[in-house]
């Protein structure tokens, strides 16, 4: 029998049996984190605040709205016309919550909030996280962790000086899909054998630079007062140096932490290629390519080298979309948070994958023919090719576990996904890849240097 | 007069082409209003399609009966709106139409207001909402051009929903056409919405959801409205409807027109005013 997806609806119904739901509760993360635990009670409402309302903030509202155990009761952003506009939508939809300009506002004013989500651009994130760290609030930041290292250092060093948690928005890591495929297929069953390479790339069409609505400017001295230069500057902050870290950080970062948590490793060394070739008005560049190297062990206990590439195209959308893809000698994944673009292969010299079905570790197309003998051949219509799918299907927004998984440790029933000194390893990588373009050279890093 | 400048721009979603249209103003700027309107498109796209995993709608169709779900304000107001619809139709309209072809019968479901959620009281929520979903998106794709100070607009979806905005400077309206390209029979639209259903492109795409079957009623028709969502959603309706039934339905809604073309003859059903012709 073909199995399908294992959906929400057929879990909740499979969840009556006993044993039945076995296979999405053994996909929780493991983390050395420790639950926060303390005064919230598991039944109690989280008070929550959104620092940042622009396009992040709000794919992350859209979340927040829908999250069980938590009252939104703020929002911030230095710009009116997105904080009012949010407030104002908020309201219409049930959400009874004040608007702050900045942080300090926020923290003066909300005595009774236990976390903050901080979704602003990237060069803020550390003096709002570190000091609503100190203000005794949790806070769950979108990554990158920083726009220097310096600063995402000084998070991790208030998070362990608080006791506070820290989550870092790489949601992958509380994909149901992700966890299953890394903790089942990969580790577990060892899938694709020796790991040899990986793959990922996030490539996107050319866009024109973001507007503002007119009258809605802030004034230069405001402006000025958050950093930025000027209006087309703060609406596309991505792209300039001092505020963002560019497309490798906005969507590299993502899929290059996907490398580190997969392989199990920090890489050991990097070198990338990128210019600023296309758009003439922007401090980083439009296209990069980056190799790191991974030292591995196999399973023979001889150490080895995978590597793996990473692009990022911001001209031009083909290629594939977004994923990441880890390849072995016996089998390949290629992950995405679009399942349409997820894909199994299977190399013909690898054993069967037959005991992965029936273990529902895998979902397959057909079922694959026995063998026979090798001196005899029976005639019939032409066979499928098989494919194989992740049996794990998971509906909630993107962005929503990996923000439920916040909110539950600091209820004390889970544990962090992506505490930020596991983020570090990420981020620092990745400013390193910065890096290596700069100075045109490989660039090797030790693992001591890639913890903070 | 002087041939308005008018700046045009395509994006592709919900499985469509949607287009905006916006005069008298700098095409700059133009453009980055139109990018933060798609850019809407593309928000309400993944919380209102059937096709992606992680939608609303897709979460609503694995409830189990009893069983309810906070859904994102957009999903809740075209919910709303689809429901509202559906009793102004008397049925003729359902979102729930395409679930019979899986179902017995039309599954039941009931919006919580205070809780913003939708709960399922029997079968299985398989939403498909492509008659009220682009003309939704064109409504508030809407309120982004006037947000942004554009209101001299015009809205396309697919070809078969528009919305228009302001007349441009020194026009009457935007020239809208019911049926082929270049149709002699147009109006000048401005501040309403027109769309159009037939078994042309798609064939008996239509369900009736009074009998799962097919549409047979009506070969094309083109509803006249303020909102795009209830042109859209009654032009659909007005597929299945008879005739007679058409006249009920709009009877009871005075902003509500309803053409017909019959052996080349054009009638209108409804009491809203006919807006100029061309």
């Amino acid at each position: 029998m073909v199995k399908q997806p294992i959906t929400r609806r057929e879990f909740i119904g499979a969840s009556a049996a006993a044993g039945a739901g076995l296979l999405l509760t053994s996909c929780s993360q493991e983390s050395n984190q420790p639950a926060a635990g303390g005064k919230t009670s598991a039944l109690s409402k989280i008070n929550i605040a959104l620092i940042g309302c622009g396009a992040q903030g709000q794919v992350l509202l859209d979340s927040l709205q829908v999250i069980e155990g938590i009252r939104l009761v703020a929002v911030v952003d230095i710009w009116d016309y997105n904080r009012n506009s949010n407030v104002a939508r908020l309201k219409k939809n049930g959400f009874e919550v004040k608007g702050y300009e900045n942080y300090e506002d926020l923290l003066a004013h909300e005595k009774d909030l236990q976390a903050v989500v901080v979704a602003t651009p990237d060069f803020w994130h550390a003096p709002i996280t570190n000091a609503c760290l100190k203000a005794g609030l949790h806070v769950y930041c979108e990554k990158m962790m920083s726009n220097t290292l310096d600063g995402a250092r000084s998070m991790v060093k208030t998070m362990r000086e608080t006791g506070k948690l820290l989550q870092i928005g790489h949601q992958r890591r509380s994909n149901p899909r992700y966890i299953f495929a890394l903790n089942r297929l990969i580790k577990e069953a060892q899938m694709c054998g020796r790991l040899t390479a990986a793959q990922a790339q996030w490539n996107r069409a050319k866009t024109d630079d973001l507007g503002w609505p007119k009258k809605t400017e802030l004034k230069p001295e405001q402006l000025a007062k958050y950093g930025f230069k000027d209006m087309h500057q703060f609406r596309n902050w991505r792209w300039f140096k001092g505020l963002g870290g560019g497309p490798l950080s906005d969507l590299g970062a993502h899929q290059i932490d996907i490398f580190n948590w997969w392989f199990g490793k920090t890489a050991s060394s990097v070198v990338a290629s990128a210019g600023a070739d296309y758009y003439q008005n922007h401090d980083w560049y439009d296209n990069a390519m980056v190799i790191y190297e991974f030292s591995l062990t196999g399973a023979d206990g001889k150490p080895y080298t995978a590597r793996a590439f990473y692009q990022v195209q911001t001209t031009t959308s083909a290629g594939g979309g977004y994923f990441e893809q880890f390849m072995g000698d016996e089998g390949t994944i290629k992950m995405s948070e679009n399942p349409s673009i997820t894909k199994i292969y299977r190399e013909d010299r690898a054993k069967s994958w037959d005991d992965l079905v029936a273990k529902n570790f895998l979902s397959a197309s057909a079922v694959e023919r026995p063998a026979g003998d090798a001196d005899k051949v029976d005639v019939r219509e032409t066979a499928p090719l098989l494919q194989y799918d992740i049996p794990v299907s998971f509906n909630k927004k993107i962005h929503q576990p990996h923000l439920e998984n916040f909110f539950n440790a600091i209820r004390g029933t889970a544990k962090l996904n992506c505490p930020a000194d596991e983020a570090f390893s990420s981020e620092y990588i990745i400013h390193k890849a910065n890096e290596s373009v700069a100075s045109q050279k490989v660039i090797a890093m030790t693992k001591e240097e890639t913890e903070a | 007069m002087s041939e308005p400048v008018i700046h045009v721009f395509n994006h592709n979603a919900m499985a469509t082409q949607f287009q905006v249209r916006i005069a008298d103003e700098e095409k700059t700027y133009a453009a980055q209003t139109a990018q933060a309107a798609f850019a809407l498109t593309d928000q309400l796209e993944s919380l209102l399609s059937r096709f992606r995993a992680n939608s609303d709608i897709t979460q609503i169709a694995q409830l189990v009966v009893g069983e309810k779900l906070r859904v994102s304000e957009p999903v809740f107001a075209c919910l709303d709106l689809a429901r509202k619809m559906e009793f102004a139709t008397r049925g003729a309209f359902s979102v729930t139409a395409a679930a019979l072809k899986t179902q017995p019968a039309k599954p039941l479901w009931a919006l919580v207001q205070k809780e913003f959620s939708i709960r399922c009281d029997s079968g299985r929520l398989e939403f498909d909402l492509g008659a009220i979903g682009k003309g939704f998106a064109l409504d508030r794709m809407a309120e982004v051009l006037r947000e942004w100070s554009c209101p001299a607009f015009l809205l396309v979806a697919g070809g078969s929903s528009i919305l228009a905005g302001d007349a441009p400077k020194e026009t009457a309206g935007w020239s809208c056409g019911l049926g082929e390209d270049h149709s002699t029979h147009r109006y000048w639209l401005k501040n309403e919405s027109l769309s159009g259903s037939g078994l042309a492109v798609k064939g008996k795409h239509i369900l009736d959801p009074r009998t799962g079957q097919p549409a047979r009623r009506q070969n094309r028709v083109w509803a006249l409205a303020d909102s795009a969502a209830e042109s859209d959603a009654l032009s659909t309706a007005a597929m299945v409807l008879t005739e007679s039934e058409i006249t009920d339905v709009v009877a009871k809604n005075k902003m509500w027109l309803v053409f017909l073309n019959e052996e080349k003859k054009w009638r209108q059903l409804g009491l809203r005013p006919l807006p100029p012709m061309v």
